[in-house]
């Protein structure tokens, strides 16, 4: 019995000691942030980065797979895909009250990818590719039809390597988002079973759907791309992050007070990390806390504190590194000093409110509020608005107004939409001046649509997705994003020398529900009955007077059917009369002759 | 003569320059039944604007107009933006102008035609025989008709570019029937037409025939080989205008794009937003399997009655070209309430039919009751969400079947009346008794 089992153990052993010969260079690294927000919530953060040092362009790399995941990877190769990124959410991140996140994402589905070089037929190859990440990830993606891709020109641009050519080329770029899908447990398990040790150790045990769920903020993520592995970005390799962003609700419940433990969060303790992991840390943002111990403290004690300086910005951060962690298992909490104290946090230097504007269902507007509140700072946005067809954006009405002053914007790209086969995009740049307040407007027409082009649920209404908003802010209040060239959130800590430098921030406003007039879904045939019955008088009509003519007959020759049943009956009825009337006299004949 | 009609132009113009200045030119222009997606100034300027700023109007699905008219308005509006309501104002008093030109010779031509046919009329006909002062006088009911026409004034308030559809078919009109026809300037007027709406091709067959008249008098053989060159010559002249009018329209826009967001969106019918029409309902609770054929159903419709009315109607051009005008203002795709205007504004040249019609006081109720209804059914489907689409629906079909009824019932009556014409007042079968008149 044991023999066999040996004899299994040391092929696969021997086995698996050939594969990682020929690919050692496959690293995985599990993180959590997490960062109780001003307003009350708590703020966790996951990330997972597979690394891999093989060259994206050749095809034959993606066959022998370590830690990256297989399904995936075989999708990406396949349709030639140079940088992807998927996020799936539930719910909208609060820029005004909660800062920026480490990743924006709208509500719903949003995807965008870029396409290696050379790749030809790329709208093919998109749809193939929709279809497979909405089998891959459980969701409705597959809905991410041409009605509902762009290629935007100047709101993205590859975040990985890509050569200069391709980055400044957006027809490789693909945009296409659902702001009504819902995220849930069926997009998480398929999420989970990318990761290297499923949910079985390290961070992602954490990941029990009735507690993520039940959050004000829930985000999943998906992002590959390219990579330079050296200071020249001679090699390339490719890298594959998952996130998974959770808010929790503020503390009302716990008597007041914003104390968290991975047992109220997460619902249990960590007890392990992912052995295949080559670093697992925890960090925990602690820059509100004076002290150790002024507003909370953290038991058990942090390994070590560090301090980062970005962008002008002080952030201190408590490290436990999961790798080194007894066997009883880890409770990471926070015990606070006193209640929250619920104020008006001090908002980001850009935040944004998009709502719709006008009454009844013929026509409306739609206004994004865009709101620089440095004090002495510029921001030059570029401002992009994807509208589904069925709105029919009026490009003469869009209005840019500073302060109720209205301005002309720097720039603006303009692709109009095309009925049943093209959304309308819309690109401004503009430039938003220290401490003012810009108002974005355009009118549109709500269109009326075939009976079968309404959903099930007509009447709901349909979902316009968020607007993005993307500029480089010069300091880094609020700001929490990943520098462009690091992969890892310990890399925030060795951010030292990061004074000067730029911060991509993109930011996604509030989705819109527009509802459109709708027909009666009853009666079809009615209305085609109706309408033919209308066209018919007037073609019957038009045909009896074009073939016919007119001439005289004799009213009493010629009366049609009608009369000549009336006349037969008649005829009848006086025989019958006049047989029974023979009848009584016959009858009283013979009752005489008796 | 003049007098009326010159005050009648004025007071025409006046009540559109003062209405232009109050709130209900706002109301008319975002009305459903005075604009369709094709004549709707607001998507005429989103198309200027789309020009102007370097993108093809024709890219995308909002403007339907011409290339010329986008050339025409985008000169318009840059160098005297404060004329363009008065060129709408201008065009529809020209086109009234137009008209009244057209009844003093359509009376000419119709008091000569009867003046020919008189040795085949009965000797009671006398009473039904049109006199031409009568016809003349008609010419002011025909300019208060269409200049004070609330469906007129209101489509020139909302700045419909169906107004020079209008001026371009009376136009036509105008220069077929002249006293000395231009074929050049008719074809001309009607290239215009067809280019814009594609529909008034179908007045291409009346024109025709008008000229043939012209050519060969009352009396002459459809075979023969002048009547043949006669109409070829017609059709060339329009083939030539058209395709001229094309290729410039090709040369000011530099692709053929326009070709479909124009006559493409006409014949396909993408566009299910509300009118006076039959189509937009229809398609939008049409099966989709279905709706290719049922497209081209009621597209083939619209067309075919060209061809029984010219035989039937051969020797009345005029009458013919009056009822396809009608006819194009039922069954086009896009119909709206300018449409209507340029044959309610003939409808008193025909005065010598209204006694042989059955249902005018029906028709003028239908009429009226839709025109108050239509507004207020779609605020309350749209606006108040108390009623549904089936109370529009039902409004524009009662409208449809007035229109119909009333095309039907004056082509009845003019029918009636030739019989009569020819047969007396009184006619009386084979055996001498007093008959019945039967269609058969």
């Amino acid at each position: 019995m044991a023999a066999p089992m040996i004899m299994r153990l040391f092929f696969a052993g021997s086995f698996l000691s050939l594969i990682s010969g020929v690919h050692v260079a496959d690293v995985f690294n599990e993180e959590l942030l997490i960062k109780p927000l001003d307003s009350g919530h708590v703020y966790a953060h996951f990330q997972f980065t597979t690394k891999w040092d093989i060259d994206i362009q050749t095809q034959q790399n993606f066959t022998h797979y370590g830690l990256f995941p297989k399904s995936l990877g075989e999708v990406l190769a396949k349709y030639s895909v140079h940088e992807l990124h998927l996020s799936l959410t539930q719910g909208l991140w609060r820029h005004r009250i909660w800062g920026y996140p480490v990743v924006s994402a709208p509500p719903g589905a949003e995807l965008w990818a870029w396409f290696k070089r050379d790749t030809t037929n790329i709208d093919k190859k998109w749809s193939d590719l929709v279809n497979a990440l909405s089998g891959l990830f459980c969701a409705s993606l597959n809905f991410m039809d041409k009605t509902a891709t762009v290629s935007p020109k100047l709101s993205f641009r590859p975040l990985g390597a890509a050569d200069q050519w391709i980055a400044t080329n957006s027809t490789y770029l693909r945009y296409a988002a659902m702001p009504g899908e819902m995220v849930c447990t069926e997009n998480l398990t398929p999420w989970k079973k990318l990761l290297p040790c499923d949910t079985k150790a390290g961070l992602s045990t954490f990941f029990k759907s009735g507690k993520l769920y039940d959050t004000s903020y829930h985000s999943l993520g998906v992002y590959y791309k390219s990579v330079c592995t050296d200071a020249e970005c001679d090699t390339t390799g490719v890298e594959l992050v998952q996130s998974l962003a959770v808010v929790y609700e503020p503390p009302v419940r716990q008597g007041g007070k914003q104390d968290w433990s991975f047992k109220s969060l997460f619902g249990r303790f960590l007890t392990n990390s992912c052995p295949v992991a080559e670093a697992s840390h925890i960090l925990v943002d602690i820059t509100g806390n004076k002290t150790l111990a002024y507003h909370f403290h953290l038991s058990p004690p942090p390994d070590r504190v560090e301090t980062a300086t970005r962008g002008g910005d002080k952030r201190k951060f408590a490290i436990y590194d999961a790798k080194k962690r007894p066997p009883s298992g880890l409770n990471l909490a926070a015990k606070y000093n006193r209640n929250v104290i619920y104020k008006q946090p001090q908002p980001p230097q850009l935040h944004a409110h998009r709502f719709i504007t006008g009454f009844g269902q013929e026509n409306g507007g739609i206004v994004t509020m865009l709101f620089n509140t440095d004090p002495k700072e510029n921001l030059t946005v570029i401002y992009m608005e994807m509208v589904p067809w069925f709105i029919k954006m009026y490009f003469h009405t869009l209005k840019v107004e500073i302060d109720g002053m209205q301005e002309n914007p720097l720039h603006i790209h303009y692709v109009q939409a095309k009925d049943r086969q093209q959304p309308c995009l819309m690109e401004v740049i503009l430039k938003l001046p220290a401490n003012t307040t810009t108002k974005v407007s355009i009118d549109f027409d709500r269109t009326f649509l075939k009976w079968t082009e309404y959903p099930p649920d007509a009447n709901h209404g349909f979902y316009v997705t968020s607007a993005v908003v993307s500029t480089v802010l010069s300091h880094a209040g609020q700001y929490t994003a990943l520098p462009q060239h690091s992969d890892k959130l310990i890399s925030l800590l060795s951010l030292n020398d990061d004074i000067s430098s730029e911060f991509l921030l993109r930011i996604h406003t509030e989705t819109l529900l527009v509802s459109l007039p709708t027909p009666d879904f009853s009666m079809p045939y009615n209305v085609i009955c109706l309408a033919c019955t209308v066209v018919a008088i007037g073609f019957g009509s038009v045909h009896n007077l074009t073939t016919r003519q007119f001439i005289e007959v004799d009213p009493t020759k010629n009366k049609g059917f009608l009369s000549n049943i009336k006349d037969k009956l008649k005829r009848k009825k006086k025989e019958t009369d006049a047989k029974v009337h023979k009848e009584e006299k016959s009858d009283s004949i013979e009752e005489k002759k008796s | 003569m003049a007098a009326p009609i010159l005050s009648t132009l004025f007071f025409g113009f006046v009540i559109r320059i003062y209405l232009f200045n109050t709130p209900i030119a706002k109301w008319c222009a975002g009305n459903n039944e005075i604009t369709t997606p094709i004549t709707s100034w607001k998507r005429v300027t989103e198309g200027l604007s789309l020009y102007n700023s370097g993108i093809s109007p024709y890219a995308g699905d909002i403007f339907h107009e011409t290339p010329l008219i986008l050339k025409f308005f985008n000169y318009t509006v840059k160098k005297m933006p404060g004329l363009v309501d008065l060129i709408f104002v201008l065009t529809d008093i020209l086109t009234a102008f137009v008209l009244e030109r057209s009844v003093k010779f359509i009376s000419q031509y119709m008091a000569l035609q009867q003046h020919k046919r008189e040795r085949q009329f009965a000797k009671d006909a006398e009473k039904i025989k049109i006199s031409f002062d009568d016809l003349m006088w008609r010419r002011v009911y025909v300019v208060l008709a269409y200049l004070f026409n609330p469906y007129t004034i209101a489509t020139c308030l909302a700045k419909s570019t169906a107004v020079f559809n209008n001026l371009a078919m009376a136009g036509t009109l105008l220069f077929s029937i002249k006293a000395r026809p231009n074929r050049r300037v008719a074809m001309f007027c009607l290239a215009i037409a067809a280019y814009q709406s594609l529909y008034p091709v179908m007045l291409l067959a009346p024109a025709a025939i008008c000229f043939v008249q012209n050519d060969l008098g009352f009396k002459f053989k459809w075979t023969s080989l002048i009547a043949i060159k006669s109409v070829a010559r017609t059709c060339g002249w329009f083939a030539l205008w058209m395709s001229g009018l094309l290729l410039w329209s090709f040369w000011i826009e530099k692709s053929w794009n326009f070709l479909y967001s124009t006559y493409g969106f006409v014949l396909t019918v993408p566009d299910l937003t509300p009118n006076v029409g039959l189509f937009w309902y229809f398609f939008t609770e049409m099966f989709e399997h279905f709706r290719l054929f049922f497209v081209c159903v009621f597209q083939i419709n619209a067309f075919i009655y060209t061809v029984p009315l010219s035989i039937k109607l051969k020797d009345h051009p005029v009458f013919l070209m009056y009822i396809l005008m009608s006819i194009i203002a039922v069954f086009k795709s896009y119909p709206s309430y300018g449409d209507t205007t340029l044959y309610i504004a003939l409808l008193p040249v025909w005065y010598f039919t209204f006694e042989f019609q059955r249902n005018s006081f029906v028709i003028g109720c239908m009429y009226i009751s839709t025109t108050v209804l239509a507004p207020i059914l779609y605020y309350l489907w749209i606006y108040a969400g108390s009623a549904n689409a089936n109370f529009y629906f039902a409004v524009t079909l009662v409208y449809n079947t007035a229109q119909i009824f009333l095309i039907t019932d004056i082509l009845f009556a003019f029918l009636k009346r030739e019989y009569h014409l020819i047969h007396g007042l009184k006619p009386k079968d084979y055996d001498g008794k007093p008959g019945v008149v039967q269609l058969e």
